[in-house]
């Protein structure tokens, strides 16, 4: 037993010897350490995932936070608010929009780090980069936006007039979409680079990470495969412009990169991170720890997406409207929200319209009563039978096979869904179960995500989970619509679409409704309320009677968990002056104003 | 020619063995991850195509083949095309000598996933945590194990009694079970020691006493999830082996012969321990892709996500980087413990050589 001292002595040894061997990882030159003061330090995470490849905003997705819409290095024209549906100053300040244009005011006091102003050119670089180059990520919007017209207010600062492209895709809503999620970037920066590599396939090699010329409140400090740090810019020009001179709180950002949802769980609870938007099965577990989320009840988020099952419509079964509608009328919504998604939605109504909120008063309640399909399994069975569809069902009571009128076996369905995606896994199968209980013959087919992506633009499903447009944008509910109804690009199965997959109304085959196609293209360029309204109600009657998808549940655009233990004074339904993102996109930004150091 | 140096022939001729394979290797390498039916570009597509028109995201879609080298490009790099004006994919075959030619220069490519990150970059980032976490803790356990082992065997009584079941249950429990457990108890409940990360939240890498300190109390619960499990099930293979050989004659005579207690349990440790070779050379050689549970479990840096994401997203080039790596280290640490059981057991080098 004496001898047992021994190895323990070398595993104590060599666990010294082994850390030593880790001082030097991951190529970061920086060698400061423990310099982020908790107090100071705002942890945020669940937006970057892998290795931080680039900080370059001219690739297609470079690392936090100049993808998507984090806008705390480079800004947006404006921030939009996914609560009240209106745009808030930052760049610019909105001053009209109609059917033909935008006008912007440019902020006369906004500066780049490098005490540059931030002007029309720097618009219209990023905005025209499309004209000089095909592969530019902005490249499509000259599709919408013809020119830019530039004009001096009374006051001298910029007035810039965004021209729908009417010769293109005639539509200003996504000319709005556009001015809250194109970062502006210094054209002063670019030019030169562009100039002198002279292709910009090698100015997007750039990785842009030592000291970038940035707008907005915080720059990028360090990184390095766990983690990026952000530090406050003291000289940030919209603390006088647009918050009475005020600093933002925290000194720091610091967003971890871990590796699992649980991670992020954990570290919410025990206090290392401040805010995740990552999925946390019964967050109201963690009340204790301090987590708080937009609501404190249910569905604790803000609904923003509505996980679909797309229909493969040009398949047989699925062309025929009755089997797609009994298919609807099969599914037990209130299990998928109460057992999948931890109850984070309200009870689903008909229709590819939420029915409440900004789009809420698209909705009409009516138009379901009389149209929609929800959850009846009874009334499933019945339009199954009145079509000719006739169910077999085992001596143990579960389904067998299919046959259509004409006595021929129906093919089983597959839901084809990225394995591993736990919620959507859960999701998926609470709808088979309900489908497979009313004789519907579908099953599971949980495929690797590479399949998965592959699949959907080709058309190579039965049934296909998506989140169509999931983002709350100005653009929204069209967007969702024109995604899952739109014919614009038709091709058959095979030929890649990008929107509308399930390849539904197809405008060369028979029984093509012409109206789904003219309202989504009159839609974007309609001012009159009621008009619009009346617009909306007919797209969605359309979509309850032809069912193309069937929306399943609502979530959050973003998950909204925070933990007030070192900040306080978050945006909640009790104190809702900001949306429920996270303080780095669109308008919730203003949050690092407001937050406060706990006690 | 070598007749007379058997030694070095023996180390020349597993050698020329062991470099065919690694060249049967790498050309598989090459081609498993084109025999997947999906397209990494698909993948990419599925990223940066949301939101894009059919149009603009066939042309994004056709940069991306270009860039990655996927589709034939003539001298002034405009996309060839078929009649069909869909662009000409290049051949498995013109990519495997661009492959091979890279290689040779020390280039893996740039990650199609991590663009505009090269591969080499990814893996020198990962690869030091990715040892310096394995490497001890395979080493160690391995020693420990077999040391404990093989005294359960020699002394058994209260020692094995108690020793040998706890084993068992080490050795039968799941890494990813026993590292969770860690975590609830040490972490969560207790908060002893950090649950996950590589180094503390607010700091960056760094050759300093913090940072090495900081590191050195993150690195505790890794490495006691893997050392335990890997010891228990080494202990639990040498105790057999050693009660085997407790029943050979050789032993019994040593016995006979009043040959101290310590002196036998080391002729006993040296015969059961060949077999237990073979799987420390395995465990070595899986080290570099055997991380993955661990470092998901722990958030812990390595290289181990690194090669999931990249067989997730079929990113050619980094599964190629990776897979040779794997590959190389598999051989490496075959061929060391070949040479090494060639010393320990001369039978086994002779019988190499032809029974000359």
């Amino acid at each position: 037993m004496k001898r047992l001292g021994i190895p323990l002595a070398i595993v104590g040894l060599l666990l010294i010897a082994g850390c030593n061997k880790e001082s030097k990882p991951a190529g970061q030159e920086e060698t400061k350490a423990g310099g982020f003061p908790r107090s100071k330090t705002l942890y945020m995470g669940g937006s970057q995932w892998g290795d931080p490849n680039s900080f370059n905003p001219l690739t297609d997705w470079p690392a936090w936070p100049v993808n998507d819409k984090f806008n705390i290095m480079f800004e947006t024209l404006l921030a939009y608010n996914t609560l009240s549906g209106k745009f808030e100053p930052l760049l610019g300040t909105l001053e009209s929009q109609s059917a033909d244009s935008v006008v912007v005011t440019l902020n006369p006091a906004a500066k780049w780090s490098d005490g540059q102003p931030v002007t029309s050119a720097d618009v219209k670089f990023v905005y025209e980069l499309g004209k000089r180059y095909k592969g530019a990520a902005t490249a499509y919007a000259i599709d919408f936006v013809s020119d830019i017209k530039v004009s001096a207010n009374p006051d001298k600062s910029e007035r810039l007039t965004f021209m729908v492209n009417k010769k293109g895709r005639n539509n200003p809503l996504v000319v709005l979409d556009f001015l809250q999620a194109i970062r502006i970037l210094p054209a002063h920066v670019f030019e030169p680079k562009l100039a002198q590599l002279k292709d910009l396939a090698e100015v997007q090699k750039l990785k842009c990470d030592s000291n970038p010329v940035v707008s907005g409140p915080y720059n990028l400090e360090a990184y390095s495969n766990e983690k990026i740090i952000l530090k406050r810019r003291e000289d940030y020009w919209g603390n006088a412009a647009l918050h009475g001179g005020k600093a933002p709180a925290p000194q720091f950002i610091i967003h971890p990169i871990y590796k699992s949802n649980d991670a992020f769980a954990i570290a919410l609870a025990q206090n290392e991170l401040d805010a995740t938007q990552t999925y946390i099965p019964r967050i109201w577990m963690k009340k204790n720890a301090g987590v708080l989320t937009w609501y404190d009840k249910e569905p604790y988020f803000v609904p923003g997406a509505i996980p679909t099952l797309l229909i493969n419509s040009t398949r047989y079964p699925l062309s025929d409207k009755a089997f797609r509608r009994a298919m609807a009328f099969a599914i037990d919504y209130k299990s998928i929200k109460d057992l999948a998604v931890s109850g984070y939605s309200p009870n689903l109504k008909p229709g590819a319209i939420m029915p409440f909120g900004i789009e809420g008063g698209y909705y009409n309640d009516e138009d379901a009563q009389k149209y929609g399909a929800a959850f009846n399994a009874e009334t499933a069975k019945k339009i199954l039978a009145e079509a000719g569809y006739k169910s077999v069902f085992k001596p143990d009571g579960s389904l067998d096979k299919m046959l259509d009128a004409k006595g021929k076996q129906v093919p089983t369905l597959f839901v084809k869904s990225p394995a591993g995606w736990s919620d959507w896994e859960a999701i998926v199968t609470l709808a088979v179960k309900g489908m497979r209980a009313a004789g519907i013959d579908v099953r599971e087919g949980f495929v690797d995500a590479g399949l998965y992506w592959q699949s959907q633009p080709v058309g190579d499903f039965d049934l296909e989970m998506i989140k169509p447009a999931a983002s709350v944008t100005p653009s929204q509910p069209w967007s969702r619509l024109a995604a899952l109804m739109s014919s614009r690009t038709w091709a058959p199965p095979g030929e890649k679409m990008n929107e509308n997959q399930g390849r539904f109304n197809n405008p060369k085959g028979k029984g093509y409704i012409k109206a789904v196609d003219s309202l989504l293209s009159v839609i974007p360029t309609l001012t009159d309320k009621a008009a619009l309204t009346q617009a909306y109600r007919n797209l969605n009657v359309i979509f309850m009677q032809e069912q193309p998808a069937l929306p399943l549940c609502y979530l959050p655009e973003q998950f909204y968990q925070v933990n007030n233990k070192t900040w306080t004074n978050w945006a909640t339904d009790a104190n809702p002056y900001a949306p429920p993102n996270l303080p780095w996109a669109g308008a919730a930004t203003k949050m690092l104003w407001e937050l406060k150091p706990a006690k | 020619m070598l007749k007379q140096y058997p030694t070095l022939r023996y180390i020349l001729h597993r050698g020329g063995w062991y470099f065919l394979t690694f060249l049967v290797a790498v050309t598989i390498n090459f081609f498993l991850p084109r025999l997947g039916t999906s397209n990494p570009v698909d993948i990419i597509m599925g990223k940066a195509g949301s939101g894009l028109d059919t149009e603009a995201a066939r042309e994004k879609e056709e940069s991306y083949l270009k860039e990655f080298g996927l589709v034939q490009v003539d001298a002034t790099g405009t996309i060839l095309r078929g009649a069909d004006g869909k662009p000409l994919k290049s051949s498995n075959v013109s990519q495997f000598f661009n492959y091979v030619k890279m290689c040779f220069q020390g280039d893996f490519g740039t990650s199609f996933q991590k663009y505009p990150k090269k591969v080499t970059t990814i893996i020198a980032e990962a690869v030091p945590w990715t040892l310096a976490l394995q490497l001890p803790t395979i080493l160690f356990g391995w020693l420990v194990g077999n040391i404990l082992g093989a005294l359960a065997a020699y002394r058994r009584g209260v020692f094995d009694r108690v020793f040998f079941p706890l084993a068992l249950l080490l050795s039968a429990v799941p890494f990813f079970a026993f590292g969770m457990l860690l975590v609830y108890v040490c972490a969560i409940r207790n908060g002893w020691l950090p649950a996950m990360g590589g180094y503390a939240g607010d700091m960056v890498p760094g050759f300093n006493l913090d940072f090495i300190k900081s590191a050195g109390s993150h690195y505790i619960l890794p490495f006691f999830s893997i050392f335990l499990i890997l010891a228990g099930g080494q202990a639990i293979g040498m105790r057999s082996m050693g009660i085997y050989e407790l029943g050979t004659d050789y032993i019994k005579y040593a016995k006979w012969l009043g040959i101290k207690e310590n002196k036998i349990l080391l002729y006993l440790f040296r015969n059961a321990m060949l077999p237990q070779l073979t799987g420390l050379a395995l465990s070595l050689g899986g080290m570099i892709g055997g991380a993955l549970i661990t470092e998901m479990i722990f958030s812990y840096p390595g290289l181990g996500m690194a090669i999931l994401s990249a067989i997730q997203g079929q990113d050619y080039p980094m599964i190629q980087g990776c897979t040779l790596l794997v590959t190389i280290s598999v051989l490496i640490a075959n061929f060391t413990v070949d040479i090494l059981i060639g010393f320990l057991d001369p039978r086994v080098k002779a019988g190499q050589m032809g029974g000359n």
